[in-house]
């Protein structure tokens, strides 16, 4: 019926105007600063046609009548609408959307106007990403949002990212919940520019997630054609190139030859080097190491939209190399997708979107020891560049960095479908269901190749059988969710927002791994299983497969009264697989306030004042990830090889061993914040403060008594609930923008978050540690009650002995490995004992920062655009740890500074291939790693409209940037800004392999 | 409105749809079973065997004992790389460990893991009959013997929970058992195996009735029994099939399970492995750790120095004992011999222990943890020398005592000895040190015959003669459990 009527409409309308009198109408569409706009939609309101401005913002349209109206609409700026009447020539004035209050923002099983949010959420838009120009979409959240912390795990191409919101509350997994327009996804995978926009939900608004919720949520909505908008092709592409941020200073031969010598001398040994006149500089392995390598990206969108369709096509492709090892750490990823929008009718949308990614990468040996950047940085420089080890000189790990690089052989691809459908029904205005059907398959394959190899007598990487390694894995996964909306405004004065729903999770997934021997002429161009010859009695394969399923139900009341004073509350019952049936379901409450003080009349009138809301959220949300699929039960999956008649046999034993009484982590979240608009919207200031309790921590492997067997091969520790933790901090994000004559605007943004990171309580054991330091020497990380995550346990140092008699007369320090000697470091005494042994151990640092910023710069003058990004993390502390404890190993040029003779040297010790205690994990290996980076500078001219004109092009933006420009820091080694991401044994750094400065000049097309 | 009506009841029909199938909480059980839970075993004689490898394959992270043991005499120094390379071992060459140690941690861990996997078979032995049942619980119940005993000489009394696996909660509630009590459930399970064992195995590595044999005897000889011992040890002797073989092989590859052999722990290098699970390699992990650091040269492959010889020891045998130079290797003499090279290792004495020094082979990487000779845990020598003593020392029969001795005294070419009572005692003491040296007997053999104290250095009386229970142990315990005395 109403179908028939709007058809009846169109007809008459139709028809209507065919009888009147018709005809053209020009004109002229600016901007507050007379500023032409481009772009902007012409449209005849209620008829499916329109146009849009040129260059020099003009527009002409035909057929229409006095009766007609006309609406201009434009992205950032308020529409407007003119009735025709007898005008021919119609100017108009847009002005700025300065109350982006009225964005519409993503907040989980719906949108929520920016002004009535009543939770913790940041934002990062379209604009934010397209200055930051970042590589993986990760990297457009750091120093941009406030409290959400951003870590890359290494400086190759294709590493991953990690992200923590308000903290590290896990001891494991810490990562957020991501959701790509409400499915579960990856960031890692995503090519930035098919992101619109990404809301972060960071305190207990989250809840509507129930379960997996507690590390905070991400949301990211995919780009979307607008309706009734002509097709608009935009292309952007980059080249730069890259190179190593930082060379961590050296000794040369000469230097080394000298140390060696009198390290030698003062063990009483011979001296390796009687003759030092010969050597020189020696060898720079770091330099042949570290490269110059390219990187380039090209994208093109087309979008656009109908009166009852929209769409957005894209593809990109990226090609960034490594600056270790060139194309053997590269990463290519290539992408497409499309976005639909058709409305079937006036209660049925359908959506559909899907994304393709293709990603290959290499990489190289990182992060270890015995890793590239390692060997390094320890390899003599007396040694040439093509020469290996063969005397066993620098004990069993460090090799030739340069033959390592040439004699690492692998490759990994991942081909990804993902996407969703989406049905919208809207029976009448105020109610929407939504079925919603989010899916995720991808396949990826590996291989690696060991050629027979040999660096030397007792290398551990030497090898004398030739073999590859190949896998494939299998991850699949949907979310499906169904889902009421009821909205609607009583009396002028109730709006009511009622949600009610379900979701149903399943991932799902198998893998394969498969060992072939003997790969013929021991060359990667034969290296496939299907060429190898050998066989042995071991197992070469192994398989895996996992099936975990999460089913959720979940309401939302939201309720304002006359939009000033805000409540809402939320409930959801999460069931997952993960646990035992008895154990099974879970109840996440959580409700907001917001009061909007504006509205009062009180400050209605005031000049200084635009904007003011408090707001707070309270509620209790879960986390069941802890890497393992299953705590409950335990499988056959252990190791049981033996060997009889000479062979191997295999049999079974016990795997992990089970917990029954396995339960979900639960993270009660608290937040108290307020919003600011001063001075007309010119100022825009959030703060917040907030507090995580996270009880009932899943702690996998948590230590347990060894009589239960989980020392066993391919046994383990169960997983228990077993620790508490606290975050709690502020966050404060002040935004100042203006405009200054005609010609130029800017605007300032700063954010800051100050976090306190403390382990409440740990059952059943006095702490967790993990991370290695040296070899052989005990985990230097700790997870322990009163003491930050992942704090580092360790020697406090006071100075170097200068003098026998200050030897004399401090405590021994032989359980430490020897007797100290004037020249050695001298420990404190934690617990006054008068003796130095591993009693006197204590908290030496901390990974995680204290306080993070970000400051970002945004300047336009006429054509001109200026961006920088610059972020701060202070108080993070690193672990030296890239520095072999081997007597010829190279050194690190502040030993140039070291002790030699009472008074020389305070904090660096003497050199001696003796026995010391030197080597002993304590604050001399751990440093203050905070720092201040420029992350990003950018310098845009867009070609003016009266150049463009001749060329059919819509726009055409020049820019030059550099990311990663510098580093302020005073951190020794590459990077300061890498972790591994572990919560216990983050921050350990074996020599990462450093984020690149990127120099890039790019092109932004449209037409 | 016929359209939408359409639409409308489809919507509905998923959404029930959806509500009916989807909601229900049976969604969440049909996940895929495709693994056998540990629950619902032991259904097939095949389940019960692959069952009992998995007790075996736990035997070969057992090096660690052979290892530290020998460290803890006065046969070897520490070794390795510096004096922080692998704290745990330094720290007990000099007596000065402490219950925080990583490595006897291990010693307790997989050893327990062992008697676990062990009991997890006994658990269920009622479960599935069929015909030779009695023989897969008798290994079983050796293994556990075997373990239990390990436990016992390091640690001293453990706590026992019979034929069933530990559960979480158990190291609160279960006290450490008596010395009696332990050695009772080893006699128990040994005389078990005996009974139903036959002196040659099925396969090559697997239990017989001598190993049980042997390891009974010498439970009755760390407890003195002396008469017990001498009786089980004369049936090996006398029943078993075994002999001393040629000295000259028995420590290489081809005389790996020879007549000598008794019971031999199985090692192999055809499966790689790494220093994130040592427990999981099938390599004999001490040999790479005892190798001759950056080593070239003939025969021999490198290694990381750890465990070496004292020059006391090797001086310790007499010029024309034939064991001295295939026991012990002097590195100086072999590399002037041969041409090798090496590099010295912390506390380098010269000197390398011999008969697990990695050979020359073709074993997987990392090599220096797959390394393939087997550990001759129980040796026919052994036996006799064990044999003597208890008859020695029981004032049983000396001259059986001097007839075994001089068997072993033959074969490495030294003259039989006439000594009897306390003299023979010594002289069959002094025995035992030489023939078995490297092996991991030492340090154990000076506890039980109380001469500790005076032969190594830092060693305390009262204290050192057991290894401290790891301080995380006693801490799970909450107090269930005692300390050893001294720590």
């Amino acid at each position: 019926m109403m179908r028939f009527t709007s058809f009846l409409i169109v007809l008459l309308g139709g028809v209507f105007s065919m009888c009147s009198q018709s005809f053209s109408v020009e004109g002229n569409v600016v901007d507050e600063n007379n500023i032409p706009l481009l772009g902007v939609n012409v449209l005849v309101k209620g008829e499916a046609r329109g146009t849009t401005t040129d260059f020099d913002g003009n527009f002409l349209i035909d057929n229409v009548s006095a009766n007609d109206i006309l609406q201009f609409t434009y992205v950032g700026f308020l529409t407007k609408e003119v009735q025709v009447g007898n005008q021919r020539t119609i100017s108009v004035q847009l002005e700025t959307d300065s109350q982006s209050l009225d964005e519409v923002i993503v907040i989980g099983y719906g949108t929520q106007q920016r002004k009535d949010i009543t939770g913790a959420v940041s934002i990062v838009s379209e604009n934010t990403i397209k200055e930051l120009n970042p590589i993986k979409l990760e990297q457009a959240l750091q120093g941009t949002a406030a409290g959400v912390n951003v870590t890359p795990s290494s400086g190759a191409p294709g590493a991953g990212i990690n992200i923590n919101i308000r903290g590290i509350a896990s001891n494991s997994v810490n990562g957020p919940l991501v959701l790509i327009d409400g499915y579960q996804g990856d960031l890692g995978t995503l090519n930035p520019n098919d992101v619109a926009s990404i809301s972060i939900l960071k305190d207990a608004q989250a809840a509507i997630y129930g379960i997996a919720g507690a590390n905070g949520v991400v949301l990211i909505t995919t780009k979307t054609g607008k309706k009734n908008t002509s097709p608009q092709i935009q292309y952007d592409s980059y080249v730069g190139l890259q190179e190593a941020s930082r060379m961590i200073p050296l000794l040369n031969a000469t230097e080394y030859a000298l140390l060696l010598n009198e390290s030698y001398a003062n063990n009483g040994q011979d001296i390796p080097f009687p003759d030092v006149s010969e050597l020189g500089k020696g060898s720079d392995f770091q330099d042949e190491v570290l490269e110059t390598a390219p990187i380039y990206n090209h994208n093109l969108t087309l979008s656009g939209g109908s009166e009852k369709v929209t769409y957005s096509i894209g593809g990109s492709h990226l090609y960034q190399e490594g600056i270790i090892g060139s194309e053997k750490s590269d990463f290519t990823r290539s992408t497409a997708r499309f976005n639909l929008g058709i409305a079937i009718s006036d209660q049925f949308d359908l959506s559909a979107n899907s994304i393709y990614t293709n990603i290959d990468r290499r990489s190289i040996n990182e992060n270890g020891l015995g890793s590239v950047l390692f060997n390094a940085l320890n390899i003599a420089p007396t040694f040439a560049l093509d020469q290996e080890d063969l005397d066993g000189k620098l004990g069993n790990e460090i090799i030739n960095p340069l033959s390592q690089i040439e004699n690492t052989f692998n490759e990994y691809n991942l081909n990804k479908f993902n996407g969703s459908f989406s049905l919208d029904f809207k029976p009448i205005e105020a109610l929407k269901f939504t079925s919603r059907l989010g899916y995720s398959v991808s396949n990826s394959k590996g291989k690696d190749f060991a050629p027979i190899i040999s660096y030397g007598p007792g290398k551990v990487f030497n090898n004398d059988r030739s073999r590859v390694n190949q896998n494939r894995i299998n991850d699949n996964s949907y979310t499906y969710d169904l889902f009421g909306t009821y909205d609607n405004t009583f009396n002028e004065t109730h709006h009511v927002t009622a949600t009610a729903g379900m979701t149903v999770i399943k991932n799902w997934g198998d893998g394969l791994y498969a060992t072939g021997y003997d790969v013929p002429n021991n060359s990667w161009d034969f290296a496939d299983i299907s060429l190898t010859t050998g066989t042995n009695d071991g197992i070469n394969n192994s398989a895996y497969k996992y099936d975990t399923r999460k089913l959720s139900f979940f309401g939302r009341l939201q309720y304002d009264y006359k939009g000033k004073y805000l409540v809402s509350g939320m409930l959801r019952r999460d069931a997952s697989t993960r646990f035992s049936p008895d154990n099974r379901v879970g109840y996440f409450p959580s409700a907001t306030a917001g009061w909007i003080l504006s509205e009062e009349d009180f400050l209605s009138d005031s000049q200084l004042i635009s904007f003011l809301k408090l707001r707070a959220s309270f509620g209790i949300l879960g986390n069941d990830e802890t890497g393992g699929s299953q705590f409950y039960r335990s499988l056959l999956n252990g190791e049981a090889t033996y060997v009889f008649d000479g062979a191997l046999v295999n049999g079974k034993a016990l795997g992990s061993l089970a917990n029954p009484a396995a339960g979900w982590e639960e993270a009660e979240k608290t937040n108290i914040g307020v919003d600011i608009r001063l001075l007309k919207n010119k100022l825009d200031i959030t703060a917040d403060v907030f507090r995580e309790d996270r009880k009932d921590l899943l702690i996998a492997g948590i230590p347990v008594s060894g009589i239960f067997g989980g020392g066993a091969p391919g046994s383990g520790a169960p997983t228990i609930n077993a620790g508490t933790t606290r975050n709690e901090g502020l966050e404060f994000s002040v935004k100042y923008s203006d405009n200054k004559g005609d010609d130029f605007n800017y605007s300032i943004a700063y954010n800051a978050t100050i976090l306190n990171n403390e382990v409440t309580e740990v059952n059943g054991t006095e702490f967790l540690s993990g991370g290695q330091f040296a070899v052989g020497q005990p985990q230097p990380s700790r997870f322990q009650a009163g003491f930050p995550i992942g704090y580092f346990y360790g020697y406090k140092t006071d100075g170097v002995f200068q003098t026998p008699a200050e030897v004399a007369a401090h405590p021994s320090q032989l359980a430490l490995g020897a007797n100290a000697s004037p020249g050695d470091i001298r420990y404190v005494d934690i617990n006054n004992d008068g003796v130095i042994n591993t009693d006197d151990r204590t908290n030496i640092g901390d990974p995680i920062p204290t306080a993070t910023m970000g400051l970002n710069i945004n300047l336009n003058y006429k054509n001109f655009d200026f961006t920088a990004y610059i972020y701060a993390s202070l108080g993070n502390d690193m672990v030296r740890n890239y520095e072999r404890n081997q007597p010829n190993v190279n050194k690190s040029a502040y030993y140039l500074e070291r002790w030699t003779g009472p008074g020389t040297s305070n904090e660096v010790p003497r050199v001696t291939t003796g026995a010391t205690a030197n080597t002993a994990f304590s604050d001399f290996y751990v440093e203050d790693a905070s720092y201040a980076r420029i992350q990003n500078v950018q310098l845009g001219y867009s070609l003016p409209g009266t150049f463009l004109s001749k060329t059919g092009l819509d726009r055409l933006r020049i820019y030059a940037s550099v990311n990663n420009l510098y580093t302020f820091t005073k951190y020794k080694g590459f990077d300061p800004s890498a972790s591994t991401g572990e919560a216990i044994g983050g921050g350990i750094d074996y020599g990462f392999y450093p984020v690149p400065r990127i120099f890039l000049a790019g092109v932004n097309l449209n037409f | 409105m016929k359209i939408l009506n359409s639409n409308f009841k489809h919507i509905l029909l998923l959404f029930s749809v959806m509500i009916l199938a989807g909601c229900s909480e049976d969604y969440l059980d049909k996940t895929e079973e495709y693994s056998i839970d540990s629950e619902n075993y032991f259904n097939s004689e095949e389940d019960y065997y692959n069952a009992l490898i998995g007790v075996y394959d736990i035997l070969q992270s057992t090096y660690v004992n052979v290892l530290l043991g020998e460290i803890a005499s006065d046969n070897t120094l520490s070794g390795g790389e510096s004096a922080n390379d692998v704290i745990g071992f330094q720290q007990i060459d000099v007596m000065q460990h402490t219950p925080v140690n990583d490595n006897l941690d291990d010693i307790w861990d997989w050893n327990f893991a062992g008697i676990q996997r062990a009991n997890y078979i006994l658990e269920f032995q009622d479960k599935t009959d069929f015909d030779g049942k009695e023989k897969i619980l008798a290994e079983t119940r050796f293994l556990r013997a075997y373990f239990t005993f390990e436990l016992l000489k390091w640690f001293g009394p453990i706590p026992l929970k019979g034929d069933e696996r530990f559960r979480l909660g158990d190291e609160k509630t279960i006290p450490r058992a008596s010395k009696e009590e332990v050695y009772a459930q080893i006699e128990a399970d040994l005389t078990y195996a005996i009974s139903n064992l036959e002196y040659t195995a099925p396969q090559v590595g697997r239990v017989t009735k001598g190993a049980a044999q042997a390891l009974l005897g010498k439970a009755y000889l760390y407890q003195e029994k002396f008469d017990q011992a001498a009786t089980v040890f004369t049936s090996v002797i006398n029943d078993g099939p075994y002999q001393l073989s040629d000295f000259n092989i028995l420590f290489e590859q081809v005389g790996e399970n020879n007549e000598e052999s008794v019971f031999e722990v199985q090692y192999t290098g055809e499966e790689g492995a790494g220093f994130d699970c040592l427990q999981c390699s099938e390599g004999n992990v001490a040999v790479g750790f005892q190798g001759i650091r950056n080593y070239t040269g003939p025969k021999f492959e490198s290694g990381f120095s750890f465990n070496v010889p004292t020059a006391e020891v090797f001086n310790a045998f007499s010029e024309n004992d034939l064991r001295r130079d295939l026991s012990i290797l002097d590195i100086d003499a072999w590399a002037s011999e041969t041409g090798a090279t090496y590099a010295e290792g912390y506390k380098h004495t010269g000197y390398f222990n011999r008969k697990y020094l990695p050979r020359q082979n073709d074993n997987v990487g990392d090599a220096n943890l797959t390394q393939p000779n087997n550990y001759r845990a129980i040796r026919y020598a052994d036996v006799l020398l064990m044999a003597a003593e208890a008859l020695n020392r029981g004032n049983i029969d000396d001259a059986r005592a001097r007839t075994y001795l001089n068997l072993v005294r033959e074969r490495a070419n030294l003259d039989p000895v006439t000594e009897s009572g306390n003299n023979l005692t010594e002289i069959i003491y002094t025995e035992r040190r030489l023939e078995l040296v490297g092996e991991g007997h030492r340090f154990f053999d000076l506890v039980r015959t109380g001469r500790a104290a005076q032969n190594i250095t830092g060693f305390t009386t009262g204290k050192n003669e057991l290894f401290p229970i790891p301080l995380e142990e006693i801490e799970f315990s909450e107090g269930n459990w005692e300390q050893n005395p001294g720590y």
